[in-house]
């Protein structure tokens, strides 16, 4: 396709490290290397993250001057952005913006005001939500007002489109018995991706003893409570099995009083919080790593320990059945029976050294790759760039179709958004605007980053 | 690259990526799995729990009412209390179903008698200081006070059975707090109070009604339903006989609301239920399952 402008807008981007951030980054950086312009608009990082900067290859990171009220996400209060996002994607000539996660208020904000330029929506949501509590119930009804606006969704897994189409609303239902769903077209899924040269498996080590790698922030939602129940029983019957635990959490005095309690100081070692760098080493000490999250919409961090050669142990939970085939990794229903006997049959499996870490690596290396990230997601602009455009009165009515409560309270922000358009538009006329201008050749520019990426792999 | 579309993220396949399965969309999805529908009688009969508690705040109030007009006579009050306390005990020593034995028992009767005997001695040396308690505040506040506190006891009180054959269960945190309100509503009004034996038959009485009826009410949970309909009319009919010759209107709005928590509740829960729409699926946070 030809080149475009896209404006990544999250609250979630570096210099705060996880899952979304690096995925944005890494989009974004594949994206330029595809010819593309990319900026990225997330909010500020006082005292020294503020205003512009300018991050490898040639991304340009716009930090908004909002605060963030709680994990790094900001207040959503549906106007305040507006004047920003107009003029940052004017001075830019955007043509599309792409907002990420569901919690991101100012990726919401984004697709809600770029339709009044004219700007296409993509949204991507990371996340898995259930319907039963009361921060679900909320940031749901928040979610499904704005993607009554957006052109297409990506989501990270089978799962997590499923989840994603029924919390938005971006299905049709059927009068048949029973129901069938049909999801909206333009519903798309693109997993994540590694970078495997990150991942390499170190040299085999001798098979005496078997190390468990468990590496995550410890806290209920990742089954901390599974392995405190489990970890005993798998030291008691398999006394050449060592637990290797990096991470920092609520739950790490479970872990501890554990450990106390059943003697293991000498076979479970607890490594306190791991930096992102140093992932790699310490998976490769091990050679078995083990998951019991309860929940996991992708599970990026099972992938790259499969990378990094691990038989991978894992709980049966949201999209992670769907990220590698099946002789890679053993399945456990989270119960601690269960657990134990996937463990039991993933040491069996080790040492009889029918692992073999070196061609897992170059299995991975075939199934995800972050160019063909880019290139799918290229695909999805396109049809976004190319569906018929939403006019307001048809936005008007499928905001009225969100409830009896919602749906007027949401019609009346939108009305009032136009109306805060044509004000900036009186106050601050396009035409008295200093536009972006590129002074560099976009060919010398691709060349030079793919020459920086060759010098990052070798 | 096979034709054949799978639900695998790690595998090229030859499908668009918005490519569905027809007819496959969202299988997994389950409606209403953990539902099991309400009748009618049983949540009347539920219900009743709360018409208890709410009837012994208003024969509370009454009762206060009238002390403070003194018509009622201190000392009756304390015979009154002495006389529910021994009904009541009999009644809880009779209710007994963790099925201790005798020696256990025994232990247990001695302690219940040796605090009761402190708790009266404390109460009667702390009735002079509770008199002058909330002396410098108006009694407007007393009253608004008071309201709000018997609120909050009445929407914090545990009104959940006891499950048959267990040992007692640890009050929940909801159900202290409760006890709490409706202590301090006592002892707030009881400052309003002009004599000192006042004060005392006042607060030995909140005790009863509140601190020990609840425990009690708990385990009349386990009798049989005609046994707490018994119960539940003889407290409502006494709260709207000692509230009618004090107020009519506020007798007239008590009905009403009586009438509103143990029969137009429950027909509203039952009528909602139409509406109800659970969502299950792989997405759901597991609960893990650990042998204790």
């Amino acid at each position: 396709m030809n080149p475009i402008s896209i404006a990544m807008i999250t609250d979630f981007f570096h210099p705060a490290v996880g899952g979304v951030e690096n995925h944005v980054y890494m989009l974004s950086a594949n994206l330029i290397r595809r010819g593309h312009k990319v900026i990225v608009i997330t909010h500020s990082h006082p005292p020294d993250r503020v205003g512009i900067r300018w991050l490898v290859p040639s991304l340009k990171v716009y930090y908004i001057p909002f605060v963030p009220i709680a994990s790094s996400a900001t207040l959503p209060d549906f106007f305040t952005f507006l004047p920003y996002l107009r003029t940052i994607l004017i001075r830019e000539h955007i043509h599309l913006i792409h907002a990420h996660a569901s919690l991101s208020a100012l990726g919401h904000e984004g697709i809600l005001h770029s339709h009044l330029l004219g700007v296409r929506s993509v949204f991507t949501d990371h996340s898995l939500f259930g319907f039963d509590d009361a921060a679900s119930i909320l940031t749901n009804k928040l979610m499904i007002g704005t993607l009554k606006h957006v052109d297409a969704v990506i989501c990270v897994s089978h799962t997590g489109r499923e989840n994603t189409a029924l919390r938005g609303g971006l299905y049709d239902i059927t009068e048949s018995d029973p129901p069938d769903f049909r999801v909206h077209e333009n519903v798309y899924v693109i997993p994540n991706a590694l970078i495997p040269e990150r991942f390499k498996p170190s040299p085999p080590k001798s098979s005496e003893t078997i190390t468990i790698v468990f590496l995550s922030r410890l806290v209920y939602r990742k089954g901390i409570d599974l392995l405190v129940a489990a970890a005993p029983r798998i030291c008691h019957k398999f006394p050449n099995v060592r637990f290797i635990i990096g991470g920092a959490g609520p739950k790490l005095i479970d872990i501890l009083q554990m450990r106390e309690k059943h003697l293991l100081q000498d076979r479970i070692k607890l490594l306190g919080p791991v930096r992102h760098t140093d992932v790699c080493s310490v998976l490769t000490q091990g050679s078995i790593y083990m998951s019991t999250a309860l929940t996991e919409s992708f599970g990026i961090a099972i992938l790259e320990a499969a990378c990094a050669g691990l038989y991978v142990v894992s709980t049966r939970v949201g999209g992670v059945p769907e990220i590698l085939p099946k002789d890679m990794i053993s399945f456990a229903n989270p119960d601690e029976d269960d657990v134990c006997r996937a463990i039991g049959e993933a040491i069996r499996i080790v040492s009889e050294g029918k692992h073999d870490p070196i061609l897992a690596h170059e299995r991975i290396k075939t199934f995800y790759d972050w160019e063909q990230v880019a290139e799918r997601t290229e695909a999805v602009y396109d049809a976004a760039l190319k569906a018929p455009a939403i006019d307001l009165w048809e936005r008007m009515q499928r905001t009225m179709s969100l409830g009896v409560f919602a749906g007027p309270i949401y019609t009346i922000m939108l009305i009032v958004d136009c109306l805060f358009f044509l004000f900036l538009e009186w106050w601050m006329p396009r035409e008295d605007m200093h536009f972006v201008r590129a002074h560099w050749n976009q060919d010398t520019f691709v060349e030079v980053g793919r020459r920086l990426l060759g010098d990052v792999r070798r | 690259m096979s034709k054949e579309w799978e639900k695998v993220l790690w595998k090229k396949q030859a499908q668009p990526d918005n490519y569905v399965v027809p007819g496959s969309f969202l299988r997994s999805l389950r409606r209403n799995a953990n539902f099991r529908p309400y009748t009618y009688w049983p949540l009347v009969l539920l219900s009743c729990t709360i018409t208890q508690h709410l009837a012994t705040i208003f024969i509370f109030v009454s009762v206060f009412v009238r002390l403070k007009q003194q018509s009622l006579h201190p000392p009756t009050l304390i015979w009154v209390s002495i006389a529910c306390f021994s009904t009541g005990y009999l009644f809880w020593e009779l209710l007994d179903t963790t099925g201790a034995n005798g020696e256990h028992r025994r232990a247990s009767r001695i302690k219940t008698v040796k605090s009761s005997i402190l708790i009266f001695l404390a109460l009667m040396s702390l009735s002079p200081v509770l008199k002058t308690l909330t002396a410098a505040t108006s009694s407007d506040s007393i009253w608004a006070l008071s309201a709000v506190l018997f609120g909050v006891s009445a929407l914090l009180a545990d009104y959940s059975a006891i499950s048959r054959g267990s040992p007692e269960v640890h009050e929940r945190l909801t159900s202290v707090l409760s006890i709490n309100a409706a202590i301090s509503a006592s002892v707030v009004l009881a400052s309003r109070l002009a004599d000192d034996l006042a004060v005392f038959a006042l607060v030995l009485f909140s005790v009863q009604a509140f601190a020990l009826f609840p425990r009690l009410r708990r385990r009349l949970g386990l009798c049989h339903p005609a046994i707490r309909l018994a119960v539940t009319i003889a407290l409502f009919s006494l709260s709207v006989v000692t509230t009618w010759s004090l107020s009519l209107t506020v007798t007239r709005i008590y009905s009403a609301v009586q009438l509103g928590v143990t029969f137009v509740a429950p027909a509203f829960l039952v009528w909602a239920q139409n509406f109800k729409n659970e969502i299950r699926g792989p997405w759901d946070v597991a609960v893990p399952k650990v042998n204790l």
